[in-house]
């Protein structure tokens, strides 16, 4: 019967219409829900932050960097350093969302007991705390008395300190400047005139800002001659070199005569270094960078930025020997470089840098603990050997003698890195200390300082070490 | 097939229920008695109902089954929501099961009536639409309550009684005997003279205006919901009818004629698809509904949040016209695509009873019944997902509210009348 027909047509169009929900409901669940749910208009966001006394975030012994207090209008978030830790734990507003450990570590600042803890230690409803359960509080690497050093030693300028504990990855230290205070009151009366400032206070230059290494990538090039049998190459330094037309000079236009690896390496030799980069070729440079993850972006708990490498597999000698000497088109944060030292400090295994050491839940069950976790190693000990005792001599009698500390052996490496604005380049110090059992590795970066690494940078990164050391 | 395998499919039933018993006694507290003697209500009537049908021989032992499943779902919901919805939800349930039966019984007692009645169906359906707009109550732009006795009365919703009446008509205009133009002589069906086009242009012209008229009423109390699922059910009717490919697309294009004038002049209308193409440009507004629903789609994931885990107390109508979204949030979308997936087993259960019906009247009305029920839960579940523009009608079952729980019983009390009528014929044959 005709009309048979036209029922089982409308029977498959019926199914059509059906299976079409399934399609929309998926397509919609894997790509819009997740930025959708985060809207500020959806109040289960909101639920759920009121419901929960939001963790604290402690330094490394236990001292208080950020809390939630109860109030009448609801909970407020209380950072008593005001603008030192911006970078660092980030901020949580209703208005402005949240970033850095705030964000990264929600889940775990609103965790409450789990059902095993409830039965354990029955529920535990604070009184004190506006009868909200209380969140997981986050205890991390960072060092307090470290971050004051640092930012008093910068005394303003702006650029990052970093130090890592080498054995571990810990991250004892992460200053950035300029910064801005993350209470919300102050957040918001601040807040157009912060995005429009030119000096950038919402970039956390430590994990974010992207410079040209400058001589500090010459570990990673010292690193390639040795692996790749150029250990003895060396150069007549008579100050400057003209390759391929263009001029490559010393700072300071000194020049050093034959030198070799060791010497060009202590007085950071751009005559040495950038015709060591045409004699390493673009491969070999290429993958130096990644092994000591100079390019790469690293894994971290909170967001950091692509370093960039923005060459094809052809490069002509000029960029081989810009490379070389660490400038071109070659970018990196501070955190990247001091990862760099760390892993010569820790005899070339480079561990996976951690800012949050355990979740502590309220009544001290921890749930989670950082496990130091190692990359891999990024060369032979032999030749991070090598490396140790070319920066040793660089701190000792070369570019890096102001981090010198009386007692301590003390490795480093200078780097001043032109960039768009002349004169007024960036300053970098990369180093560790002691030499021979490395405690802590630091990298010291000011932006534009138009002074030398060895200058503005190894007097802070002597510090920090200092502090490290002698507690 | 043997008796013990023939009852598995109460099995999940009586487990949904007692999961959902159990999940709503934890999330709950006190609300533990309610929920066990809602569930266990639920389970108790399908038990009978199921028994009742198979072994009487009342046709289709499925459709009651799907039902009992819908209705579970929904009485848990509602339950969860608010214990008073849930246990005015239960007794809807077991006054929509006596509809069921009684519509059953009624049917197979004046089937042989029931095809010569169009002028009476369109009678009374005139009779409720005047009666909503003398009489009627405006509730969220519509004007379609009618509130009987005082205050605190039953309100019922006469359109949803008419949905029943307008597939009845549609089913007896489009199988009633050619008649002589201009006379209204009763002719043997056997041996009139059959004009090649002269009937069915009839027909087709008889049931646009009867349509006509209702969707005149239904605009006039801006139930457009309802309109919609009333034009798409009359479209499929003249499809399957024999309308011409122009007619259809005269029709089609009336339709989007009367979707344009709407979208001019209707504020009503206007408001649903601005908030339909860009929900969040007045998100606290005009967005809301639909904005919160969405919000609750994405919190529940693929898995859910669990049932009495979710918020669902921010989505505005949660208990009647957004039920979808609440179940989708507390047992994510693979939970919704079961309960989509029931819909559409019931719709196929329906139009099979259509093709394998051997009475012309009889195959309409299953048709007409089982495509307008499925239609109708594809439009309000593409509505509150935004699949679609929201229109605000029932999801058949599972959305609180008395009205449309017993007409959409007594729809189906229809249609399994129907299948037991093919099972007598096959038996005489």
């Amino acid at each position: 019967m005709n009309s048979n027909k036209k029922i089982i047509a409308s029977l498959v169009f019926m199914c059509a219409l059906f299976f079409s929900i399934f399609i929309y409901l998926t397509y919609f669940q894997l790509f819009k829900a997740d930025d959708l749910v985060s809207s500020n208009y959806n109040r289960r966001l909101w639920e759920k932050e009121e419901s929960v006394l939001r963790g604290s975030i402690l330094d490394r012994s236990g001292l208080v960097l950020a809390e939630s207090e109860v109030g009448d209008g609801g909970q407020k978030r209380v950072y008593p350093y005001g603008s030192l830790y911006a970078h660092v734990i980030g901020y949580n507003t209703r208005s402005y969302g949240k970033t850095n450990l705030e964000l990264s570590f929600n889940d775990y600042l609103l965790k409450t007991e789990s059902l095993t803890e409830i039965i354990q230690y029955g529920i535990d409803m604070d009184e004190e705390n506006g009868g909200l359960k209380r969140g997981c509080d986050l205890v991390t690497t960072i060092d307090h008395d470290l971050m004051r050093v640092a930012a008093s030693a910068m005394n303003g300028r702006n650029g990052a300190v970093v130090a890592i504990v080498p054995s571990t990855g810990e991250v004892v230290c992460l200053y950035s400047n300029p910064s801005f205070d993350p209470n919300e009151d102050e957040l918001v009366e601040s807040w157009a005139d912060l995005s429009e400032d030119e000096s950038s206070p919402f970039l956390p230059r430590a994990t974010k800002g992207l410079y040209a290494p400058g001589s500090t990538f010459k570990i990673a090039v010292a690193a390639a001659a040795l692996e790749n049998g150029l250990g003895d190459f060396s150069v007549d330094d008579e100050g400057s070199v003209k390759i391929d037309g263009r001029a490559f000079r010393n700072a300071g236009g000194s020049e050093y005569g034959e030198i070799g690896l060791r010497e060009g390496f202590k007085y950071s030799s751009n005559v040495f270094f950038s015709q060591l980069g045409v004699e390493l070729g673009a491969d070999t440079l290429k993958k130096a960078a990644e092994d000591f993850m100079v390019t790469k972006k690293i894994p971290f708990d909170i967001e950091t930025s692509s370093p960039a490498w923005s060459y094809g597999a052809d490069m002509s000698k000029t960029e081989l020997a810009a490379v070389g000497i660490g400038q071109g088109k070659l970018l990196t944060t501070p955190l990247n470089m001091a990862v760099v030292a760390a892993a010569v400090a820790n005899n070339g295994i480079m561990m996976k840098p951690y800012l949050v050491q355990s979740v502590v839940s309220p009544n001290g069950v921890s749930v989670y603990d950082a496990e130091p976790e190692a990359f891999g190693r990024v060369a032979p000990a032999v030749v991070t050997d090598a490396l140790s005792d070319y920066m040793l001599a660089c701190v000792e009698s070369g570019t890096g003698a102001n981090a010198r500390i009386r007692g301590v052996d003390v490795a480093g490496k200078t780097g001043t890195a032109q960039n768009e604005r002349e004169g007024r380049d960036h300053a970098w110090f990369v180093g560790f200390a002691p030499k021979e059992d490395p405690q802590i590795a630091v990298a010291v970066f000011q932006e534009y300082s138009g002074s030398s690494g060895g200058a503005a940078c190894a007097p802070i990164a002597r510090k920090i070490m200092q502090q490290w050391l002698e507690g | 097939m043997s008796e013990a395998k023939s009852m598995k499919p109460l099995f999940y039933i009586i487990l949904l229920n007692a999961v959902g018993a159990a999940l709503i006694s934890i999330s709950g507290g006190s609300r533990s008695a309610e929920a066990l003697v809602l569930t266990g209500a639920i389970c108790v009537v399908s038990i009978i109902c199921y028994t009742v049908v198979r072994f009487a021989g009342f046709g289709d032992p499925y459709l009651f089954l799907i039902i009992s499943m819908l209705g579970s779902v929904g009485g848990i919901m509602q339950l969860r929501i608010r214990t008073a919805y849930g246990v005015r939800q239960l007794k809807w349930f077991l006054l929509g099961t006596a509809c069921y039966f009684l519509a059953m019984l009624v049917f197979l007692a004046m089937r042989r009536l029931l095809p010569k009645l169009a002028p009476l169906y369109v009678g009374l359906s005139v009779a409720l639409y005047a009666a909503t707009l003398i009489f009627g109550r405006t509730s969220h732009g519509s004007r379609n309550w009618i509130i009987l006795g005082g205050e605190n009365g039953l309100s019922i919703q006469p359109s949803e009684l008419i949905r029943i009446f307008f597939v009845l008509t549609l089913a007896a205009i489009f199988t009633s005997p050619p008649a002589k133009k201009g006379k209204k002589k009763k002719t043997d069906a056997e041996k009139a003279p059959r004009p090649r086009l002269g009937p069915n242009a009839v027909r087709l012209l008889s049931a646009s205006a009867v349509t006509a008229v209702n969707l005149g009423f239904l605009l006039l109390q801006r139930e457009w919901g309802i309109a919609l699922l009333f034009f798409a059910t009359y479209f499929f009717f003249i499809y399957v009818y024999g309308a011409s490919r122009g007619y259809l697309l005269l029709n089609a294009a009336a339709a989007v004629g009367v979707g344009a004038l709407g979208l001019k002049y209707m504020g009503h209308i206007q408001t649903r698809v601005e908030a339909w193409l860009d929900p969040f440009a007045d998100a606290s507004g005009k967005g809301y509904q639909i904005t919160q629903s969405l919000f609750a789609i994405g919190e529940g994931g693929f898995g859910g949040r669990g049932i009495g885990e979710g918020s669902v107390y921010f989505i505005p109508e949660v208990h009647s016209d957004f039920i979808f979204s609440a179940i989708c949030e507390e047992m994510g979308i693979l939970g919704g695509f079961a309960i989509v997936m029931l819909y559409f087993v019931l719709t196929y259960r329906g139009l099979k009873i259509a093709l394998a019906c051997t009475n012309r009247f009889n195959k309409a009305v299953a048709f007409g019944l089982s495509l307008m029920l499925g239609l109708q839960s594809f439009i309000i579940i593409g509505g509150v997902t935004k699949m679609i523009p929201l229109t605000g009608i029932t999801l058949p079952f599972i959305s609180y509210g008395g009205s449309s729980m017993l007409t959409t019983f007594a729809a189906y009390g229809i249609l399994q009348a129907i299948s037991a009528i093919k099972e007598e014929t096959t038996d005489e044959l």
